[in-house]
């Protein structure tokens, strides 16, 4: 065979490859093509097998053509290749489509009660005014219900809280979270500052704004200088972080035996926005708490000198502040617990 | 308290439209909780003059009126009372006329005659109680006018609270108004003519009980005449929310409102031998009351005798047979001071509470005897037309003046956080009533009140001496005088600040516990919720769950006498409760009812019992499973809640609280639960820590979790009527729970070298549980074991029917190196030994 046979062979060889590479369907058929002509028994190795016939001088150019042409089909398979596995994975792809607008797969998640979610949004607002938790008893004595509470037997304030007796000598269920005060006064000095909150109870039928069990949130700051500005300049933050900054509020005389002076604390009603509706009885406002200045009497029961430091309380129905925040009307779905009610907290 | 403000403007003047009056009043500490309109149901009523007055020709009890309104032609009216005479003015409701209880008037024919309208009667429109007369106007009522203008009037409600008996009346609202708005005061002074004989001669008052009675004020009115009184005073009256009873009764009644002093009238011929005594009751003593009901009195009540019984309960009710009637013709006024503690215990115990023993319950006003008596007599005189005796019995003539209270102007600032001047204070207490003087060299500043009382010296300098009227009552000490200034500046003037004062040290929440638990059950898929303590005594025994008193305790154990409601609402709501679940089932009810099948829920909730020494109350994590745990879905099938679920949640409250994964043992008690598929659970303390609580050692090993964990008996679930086929039940006490920290998990390095896994296929006998093959294998693989886990459990052939075999993965590994296929081999055999020994267990192969 001479050069110019070998070389038309080869020629011949590299247009047939180079058809092959381009016929190859997919990557078996491409590695098939790849191996009958450029493998190890490949038609190039045949081709080349006929290279001792030649002429020494002749055999570089055929090994350099060999080359040319080896190198021209290697990199037609290879874009071969590129094009094959574009093609098979856009055709996967396109194999996978899925509905998208079916129904995502949930994991099922429940939700926090929203007393208790309720109590949490209070806890974080004077949280950050560095009041801490603290937790009373809910069978609670007489003595720290009432008269440490400068309510004493027979007074007509009684008549505020209707009360349930239990079957132990001078107790009853805490009417309130009130005693707390004295406890924590107890349990710790000035500066104080503490939120209590817990369930109550009272002797109260039950309707779509009162229960006989029912949760508050007590609130108490003690120091020496703690004036009643600082009550109102807390509400406010309370009341703007609850219900909106823009949100105004009202400070008015109340009153409980346990603060002199006591405090009615209203916000602008969050059905109407002040305008008046029958949710905030057409006056625009709608009370969320009750709070004042520790009584002296209160405070000596504490066992903190009325003299050297002063202080305020505050106290609010979570029920209540629950209805406002999420537009609930009936207090009684709180302690229903349908779930149809409870999972909109989610 | 009901304020009708025709009533109030005859002490005070009001310019303001009722709701500026009733921010103002409101803003002022005396909230007004609702305005009412007195005669807005009237439409069309107009006052009219009868012209003509005959007989109807058919109808013997009818009348033929002609009636002008002042304009038109006369309108012709058929009326059936036989209180008229021509020229006089009565109220009209002309066709199309709307009465009270939306009545509404048309033009008729009454036997054959038209009816251009009707004349009203004062019941017809509530003004008065006479539903047989035709309401007679005044001759001067102007013609034509329209009767809501003249008679119709506009009702304060105002919430009085119970340090303010002064207010419970229109004279104490009249001094709001006035210290509201500025506006003078009118207190009407009493003169009475009094003719011979005098009181003294013809009355005697014993008081047997001078602390219970403090003051005992007596007038008489002779010949009266029993009858309605004015049609003025009955509309004021029923504005005010009272019934209109007879002349001689509205006068007492009329002068509580007026003034707050409950009084009470005597027919004076029904008591014996012209005496009266004030004295406790003697036990077996009876008394009908003014209601008809016939009373048993004890020694503890305060009774108004004669020489011959009781005739009153004393600031309560009045007697029966002491009644004014029509034909009384002398009338013994009783105005007197009562123990307000006494007066509300009788109350209570009679079950009592009437207009007059709410205002002496709150403290009386001690001039109010006198003015109340003599008030009452001259109305009494000028309503029922008897003659006032001359004088008075009274046993405690002497009034007492203001009360000085000294307060420090400087005080008032520092409690208040504002800047105000002794003068301004000064000026601020005037407006209600309380003048103010200078303190002498050595004050003393009432700090405190009640039975430990706190009074401290002060200079003078540094002081002021309020002068608080008799009726504030409610004014004692130092903080009583700061509130007042407050509340007449008006609490709108207090500056909102925030405080600058110290911190307190920090202090972690007692929460940290139980909202971890929440957090991590709301994650697996449970709904929070909070049900009554207060539950049915029957639900203590529908479900025995069992307390864990006997188990390793952990916060404050379960169990113990329960505790009951003296005074119960209902009955379902008379116990506290000992255990959560139950009230969980009656929430899987509920919802059941609603047609919810999947139910997922839990509660941390107290236990309440009662010890020798008092309460108990402990802290429970309770949840119950019903239903789906994976709803079906499009993509996925159902597959309904069982005991492994619930395990799991316990598992994670475990890991959460970085406590050991929790030990299942079971439990075979049967009822309440699935005598196979119940357990008792524990979890402990881990070597890096776990939750800290008060007065519990976190070490190692002790117990931080304890609790039953269950499927529940069938006859459980058709107790509470429950359509699910299985319920999950959990109870568990977790440390910490009550008030308690959490450890902040430890790390561990990561290891730098592989680990090995290994299965093994364990064949056991039927009743040895896997947790005990878990156990045994743990035990026996030693320290080179990371990790084992249950991965398959098979039964059938080729094994024995009391066999199965777990499927078991070892993962082990060193932290140092890797391991040898020796050192492997050798804890396999270690762990197949140990099984084989401990359990019987041979390898499957």
């Amino acid at each position: 065979m001479d050069l110019e046979t070998m070389t038309a062979q080869l020629e011949r060889l590299r247009a047939d490859a180079l058809v092959a590479v381009e016929g190859a369907a997919d990557a078996a058929a491409l590695e098939q093509v790849h191996v009958s002509f450029l493998g190890r028994k490949g038609a190039i190795t045949e081709i080349l097998r006929g290279i001792a016939g030649l002429d020494a001088a002749d055999r570089p150019r055929i090994g350099a053509v060999a080359n040319d042409v080896r190198g021209a089909v290697e990199a037609a398979a290879v874009v071969r290749d590129e094009a094959l596995r574009a093609a098979e994975l856009e055709s996967r792809l396109a194999a996978e489509t899925v509905d998208v607008t079916t129904p995502g797969r949930r994991v099922a998640r429940g939700s926090r009660h929203p007393i208790a979610e309720t109590v949490a949004a209070i806890d974080e607002v004077f949280g950050r005014f560095g009041f801490v938790v603290h937790e009373g008893p809910e069978i609670e004595d007489d003595v720290t219900n009432f008269q440490m509470l400068n309510i004493p037997a027979d007074h007509p304030a009684r008549d505020l809280w209707a009360t349930l007796y239990v079957d132990i000598d001078d107790h009853l269920l805490r009417t309130h979270t009130s005693p707390g005060q004295i406890r924590v006064m107890r349990e710790t000095r000035p500066p104080i500052r503490a939120l209590l909150p817990g369930r109550c109870f009272r002797y109260e039928a039950v309707d779509a704004s009162h229960a006989f069990e029912f949760f508050q949130v007590e609130g108490l700051m003690v120091d020496e200088g703690t004036s009643l500005a600082d009550l109102r300049g807390l509400l406010d933050e309370f009341a703007h972080a609850l219900f909106g900054a823009a949100r105004a509020t009202r400070f008015r005389p109340g009153y409980y035996p346990f603060t002199e002076p006591s405090v009615a604390f209203d916000v602008e009603c969050v059905v109407c926005d002040g305008g008046g509706c029958p949710a905030c009885g057409r006056t625009g406002w709608m009370t969320i708490l009750g709070a004042g200045m520790v009584h002296p009497v209160v405070l000596r029961y504490g066992g903190i000198d009325p003299e050297r430091y002063q202080g305020f309380a505050f106290g609010m129905g979570v029920e209540r502040i629950a209805m406002l925040r999420h537009g609930v009307h009936d207090l009684r779905l709180f302690m229903e617990n349908d779930l149809r009610f409870l999972e909109q907290f989610r | 308290m009901r304020v009708p403000l025709s009533w109030l403007r005859d002490f005070v003047d009001v310019d303001l439209a009722p709701e500026a009056l009733a921010e103002r009043l409101t803003l002022l500490g005396m909230e007004v909780k609702g305005i009412e309109r007195w005669g807005a149901a009237w439409r069309s009523v107009v006052v009219g003059e009868l012209l003509t007055v005959e007989r109807h020709p058919r109808a013997d009890r009818l009348s033929l009126t002609t009636v002008t309104v002042g304009s038109g032609e006369p309108l012709h009216i058929v009326c059936g009372a036989t209180n008229i005479a021509p020229g006089q003015r009565v109220p009209v409701a002309l066709p199309g006329a709307i009465l009270p209880g939306d009545r509404r008037i048309e033009r008729t024919e009454k036997m054959g005659i038209a009816s251009e309208g009707m004349l009203c009667s004062g019941d017809e429109l509530e003004l008065t109680t006479d539903a047989d007369g035709i309401l007679i106007l005044p001759a001067d009522t102007p013609l034509g006018a329209d009767l809501s203008e003249l008679y119709g009037d506009v009702v304060l409600d105002v919430d009085v609270k119970p340090n303010r008996g002064d207010a419970l009346s229109l004279i104490g609202l009249a001094r709001e108004v006035a210290a509201a708005t500025g506006a003078p005061l009118r207190v009407p002074t009493v003169e009475l003519a009094e003719v011979d004989p005098g009181v003294a001669d013809r009355l005697r008052v014993v008081v047997e009980e001078p602390a219970l009675c403090t003051r005992f004020v007596g007038r008489i009115v002779s010949g009266v005449t029993g009858g309605p009184s004015p049609d003025r005073v009955q509309m004021r009256l029923r504005a005010a929310g009272m019934r209109p009873v007879s002349n001689v009764v509205d006068a007492t009644n009329y002068v509580m409102l007026e003034t707050g002093k409950p009084t009470h009238a005597f027919d004076a011929s029904a008591i014996h031998d012209a005496t009266i005594v004030v004295r406790r009751a003697r036990a077996g003593e009876r008394l009908e009351t003014l209601d008809h009901v016939v009373r048993e009195l004890d020694a503890e009540t305060l009774v108004i005798a004669d020489p011959r019984g009781p005739l009153a309960i004393a600031g309560v009710m009045g007697g029966a047979a002491s009644e004014v009637t029509d034909a009384t013709t002398e009338v013994v006024i009783e105005s007197a001071i009562f123990d307000p503690v006494s007066i509300r215990r009788t109350g209570q115990r009679y079950a009592l509470r009437s207009e007059a023993s709410q205002r002496f319950e709150k403290g009386q006003d001690v001039p109010t005897a006198r003015i109340g008596a003599d008030r009452v007599a001259g109305l009494v005189a000028a309503w029922a037309g008897g003659r006032v005796l001359r004088g008075r019995v009274d046993t405690d003539p002497v009034e007492p003046g203001p009360s000085r209270v000294a307060f420090r102007p400087a005080r008032v600032d520092r409690l208040l956080g504002t800047s105000l001047s002794a003068d301004e204070q000064a000026l601020l207490l005037a407006r209600v009533g309380i003048e103010t003087e200078p303190a002498p060299a050595a004050a003393v500043i009432p700090v405190a009140a009640g039975d430990d009382p706190l009074a401290v010296s002060v200079d003078g300098g540094d002081a002021r001496v309020a002068l608080v009227p008799t009726w504030r009552r409610d004014i004692e000490i130092e903080a009583d005088i700061i509130e007042e200034i407050a509340r007449v500046r008006g609490y709108e003037t207090v500056p909102a600040r925030r405080p600058e004062t110290q911190m307190p040290a920090y202090r972690p929440s007692p929460l940290a516990v139980r909202d971890a638990v929440r957090e991590v059950l709301v994650g697996a898929g449970l709904v929070e919720v909070v049900t009554h303590a207060l539950v049915a005594p029957a639900s203590l025994d529908q479900l025995a769950w069992p307390d864990d008193g006997d188990l390793p305790s952990v916060e404050v154990r379960s169990g113990g006498p329960v505790v009951t409601v003296r005074n119960p609402l209902a009955a379902q709501h008379s116990v506290l409760r000992q255990h959560v679940v139950p009230s969980l089932l009656d929430v899987l009810a509920t919802n059941e009812r609603h047609g919810r099948s999947r139910v997922a829920i839990f509660e941390v909730g107290k236990g309440y019992a009662k010890d020798t020494d008092g309460p108990r109350e402990w802290w429970r994590l309770a949840f119950v499973l019903g239903g789906a745990a994976d709803p079906a879905a499009w993509s996925r099938v159902e597959r309904p809640y069982d005991l492994d679920d619930a395990k799991a949640i316990l598992e994670l409250v475990a890991e959460r609280l970085s406590l050991r994964a929790p030990s299942f043992v079971p439990d075979q008690r049967g009822a309440p639960f699935h005598p196979g598929r119940a357990a008792a659970v524990t979890a402990t303390i881990g070597d890096t820590g776990g939750p800290a609580a008060p007065g519990f050692v976190t070490r190692p090993g002790a117990i931080a979790v304890v609790g039953h964990v269950a499927e529940l008996h069938p006859d459980v679930l058709a107790a509470w009527d429950l359509r699910a086929v299985r319920v999950l039940a959990a109870e568990v006490a977790i440390v910490g729970l009550g008030g308690g920290t959490l450890a902040a998990p430890m790390a561990r390095p990561l290891s730098r070298v592989p680990s090995v896994e290994r299965d093994l296929a364990v064949v056991v006998r039927e009743d040895v549980p896997a947790g005990v093959v878990a156990s045994t294998a743990s035990r026996a693989a030693g320290e080179l074991l990371r990790d084992l886990r249950l991965f398959d459990v098979y039964r059938g052939a080729p094994l024995a029917t009391d066999e199965k075999s777990l499927a078991i993965r070892l993962v082990l590994q060193a932290p140092d190196r890797t391991l040898t296929d020796d050192e492997v081999d050798a804890v396999v055999r270690s762990v197949t030994d140990g099984l084989s020994v401990d359990l019987g267990a041979r390898l499957r192969t």
